[in-house]
């Protein structure tokens, strides 16, 4: 049995009167791809950005491999191990793709303005380094994407934009990735590319734990080997999709009351 | 390291004489605009720069490949960029009105360059770039009238004073964001400005005056400078100083945007959010930026408080901090290039423009805005970096 590496207890997230989250508790372990469904507004955006350090919960706490971390800042977050992609995917746009990767190795590199300054040897030879590294990222993500390295992000198409994304946050060397709606904005043939290049990913880095928020669920069938179902801030189920998705409460909450009754026969 | 399919052998004389072409037309155009007296001749001047804008901007193949050129024959070309900065004095027909221009000009030049790690890099509105100026020019002339130091050692000093201030400067300003962050700057500039006037010290409105000139080897640069018999105006002296001083910005600023630290104020300036989820502590980057410029700001202002002899707040006002940020905007955010053509450019036009008196400041902004309808993202706008290749 792996053991946990985050877990999440009475997670709960205000604002103002608003609840956006509620006592609810998850847990990850290592090597393990989770996968957190729920119709919009369902609080999933939310539960990332808990973790992720952009939200400090209103109560409850995260805790990484035994050790709290909420309200620490985002970038704290990283160096700790864990990275993240975005819904609606933030690169940086007017940069090279080799770039974004490489801005992701920054945890990793050191130079400051001094360094470039005075030192450039060193601060250039650390640069190449992580230049090195991201290009072996890119290649292993997508050939595609590494035969792009020199273009501009922004001019990339959807399907590798979310590549893009997921290699940067590759290059801090996570413990644990979170991809918020990886699939959005693909179509099939694309989704399944993305799930190949993600059982890949995982192949490469078995200690790797994925947190996906997902709505394809031809994806949420096939690459988690459990899912959250998340609706109004609670946890309504736990557990492999084959079971959770036969919970009378859950179909309730994708396909409203009667529906639900009506997919029961 | 990349290194992109290996380019074509051939012509290596054809990038030579690419390089030395534009260098040498570039450097006589701006000796032609320097000396021009006549309107009609600035009119042609700049109707033909503009002409090489439109031609850059239709055949995107034309400008490609004198980057090309350049980055290929960058250890040439640098020689040769010395070497014309150095000659420069010596065709300006001993014109002081001309050199003081060029000493006015690089000062802008540094100047600018240090905003654009903040606008350019970063993407952070400062309008206090004439303020870190300012502080970095009484600095150094109080250093000087009270205790008698020198040019030499009041320079650093008084750019680690405007440092200190960019520190002070940075710190409340991270607490706010784009334009609320362009408010705490310009309040910022504002107080200072008052400060400057208001207190006993600094010689209120009057300011310091008698700054002595700066002394090196025995030669003060009050005095004309003789090279093999050859007698430059004073100007010289303070044109081959602040020479100097550009190029050890575009040292800093050069090293700086292919570091680190470049990458990760672009990161900042592409998205924040997403910068801050890659590890970069974004509040730190951004302190970083104000003093990197206050630092630079700090050396322009120490050259010009030596140069002109006598400073006073109005030399410093909030129209400085806009006209410094007008030069990045219009030369190309984050280019070195383009951010030192744009700052000749701007400060060289309204001298150029005088014939039309009354009308010069419309002209300048219609020159400016005709500008930047050919070249949108500015002068020479920035280029992604490449590895290897």
């Amino acid at each position: 049995m792996a053991p946990i590496v985050l877990e999440g207890e009475s997670l709960t997230q205000r604002f103002g009167g608003l609840v956006a989250m509620a006592e609810v508790d998850f847990h990850l372990k290592r090597g393990e791809i989770l996968g957190i469904i729920g119709p919009n507004g369902a609080g999933k955006s939310t539960l990332l950005n808990i973790i992720s350090g952009i939200y400090v919960p209103s109560s409850g706490e995260v805790r990484l491999e035994g050790r709290r971390i909420n309200g620490v800042a985002p970038h704290q977050i990283v160096k700790r191990g864990i990275a993240r992609t975005f819904q609606s995917s933030r690169l940086f746009g007017d940069l090279s793709v080799l770039d974004n990767v490489i801005i992701g190795r920054h945890i990793h590199t050191r130079s400051g303005v001094l360094d470039a300054i005075f030192r450039r040897r060193r601060a250039e030879a650390e640069l190449a380094e992580a230049a090195a590294h991201a290009e072996g990222l890119l290649k292993a993500v997508s050939r595609g994407l590494y035969d792009q390295r020199h273009r501009a992000a922004a001019e990339l198409p959807q399907a590798d934009r979310r590549r893009l994304e997921i290699a940067r946050a590759l290059a801090s060397d996570p413990k644990v990735l979170l991809l918020d709606e990886p699939s959005s904005g693909m179509d099939d043939a694309d989704t399944d590319a993305l799930m190949d290049d993600i059982r890949a990913v995982c192949a490469a880095r078995p200690d790797l734990s994925l947190m996906i928020i997902e709505h394809d669920m031809r994806l949420v069938a096939a690459l988690p080997h459990r899912v959250i179902v998340l609706d109004y801030g609670q946890k309504l189920a736990d557990g492999p999709f084959e079971e959770v998705r036969l919970i009378p409460r859950v179909q309730e909450a994708y396909l409203g009351r009667r529906g639900a009754s009506h997919a029961q026969g | 390291m990349a290194h992109a399919s290996a380019p074509p052998p051939a012509r290596p004389l054809g990038g030579l004489l690419i390089v030395a072409l534009v260098e040498i037309v570039g450097a006589a155009a701006l000796r032609e605009f320097l000396l021009a007296e006549d309107w009609r001749w600035v009119l042609v001047l700049l109707a033909a720069f503009g002409a090489v804008l439109v031609a850059l901007e239709r055949r995107p193949a034309l400008e490609a490949r004198i980057a090309e050129a350049f980055a290929r024959h960058r250890r040439a070309a640098t020689l040769l960029g010395i070497a014309i900065a150095l000659v420069f004095p010596f065709v300006l027909e001993k014109s002081s009105y001309a050199l003081h221009l060029c000493v006015i000009a690089q000062l802008y030049a540094v100047l600018a360059l240090a905003l654009n790690f903040q606008l350019g890099s970063a993407n952070i509105p400062n309008f206090a770039t004439g303020a870190s100026y300012g502080i970095g020019a009484y600095a150094s002339a109080l250093l000087a009238l009270n205790f008698e130091v020198s040019f030499w050692l009041a320079l650093p000093a008084a750019a680690v004073v405007a440092t200190i201030f960019g520190f002070l400067l940075g710190l409340p300003s991270m607490r706010t964001k784009d334009s609320y962050l362009a408010l705490v700057t310009i309040a910022f500039g504002v107080v200072i400005h008052q400060l400057l006037n208001n207190l006993e010290v600094t010689g209120g409105p009057n300011g310091l005056v008698g700054i002595p000139a700066p002394e090196l080897f025995g030669h003060s640069f009050a005095s004309p400078l003789a090279v093999l018999g050859y007698e430059l105006p004073s100007q010289a002296n303070f044109y081959y100083l602040s020479a100097v001083l550009v190029l050890i910005a575009i040292v800093f600023a050069g090293r700086l945007h292919d570091s680190r630290v470049g990458l990760a104020w672009n990161a900042l300036r592409a998205d924040e959010l997403a910068a801050r989820c890659q590890g970069i502590n974004t509040t730190w980057y951004k302190v970083l930026a104000f003093a990197v410029d206050a630092f630079l700001a700090g050396f322009a202002g120490t050259v010009y408080a030596f140069y002109v002899g006598f400073i006073s707040p109005d030399n410093f006002t909030f129209l400085v901090s806009v006209t410094i940020m007008t030069m990045v905007i219009a030369g190309g955010m984050d280019n070195i290039l383009g951010v030192i053509v744009g700052a000749v450019l701007l400060t060289l036009l309204p001298e150029k423009l005088r014939a039309f008196s009354d009308y010069r400041i419309l002209f300048f902004g219609v020159t400016v805005i005709a500008f930047l309808m050919i070249r949108p993202q500015g002068i020479f706008p920035q280029r992604l970096r490449r590895y290897g290749g």
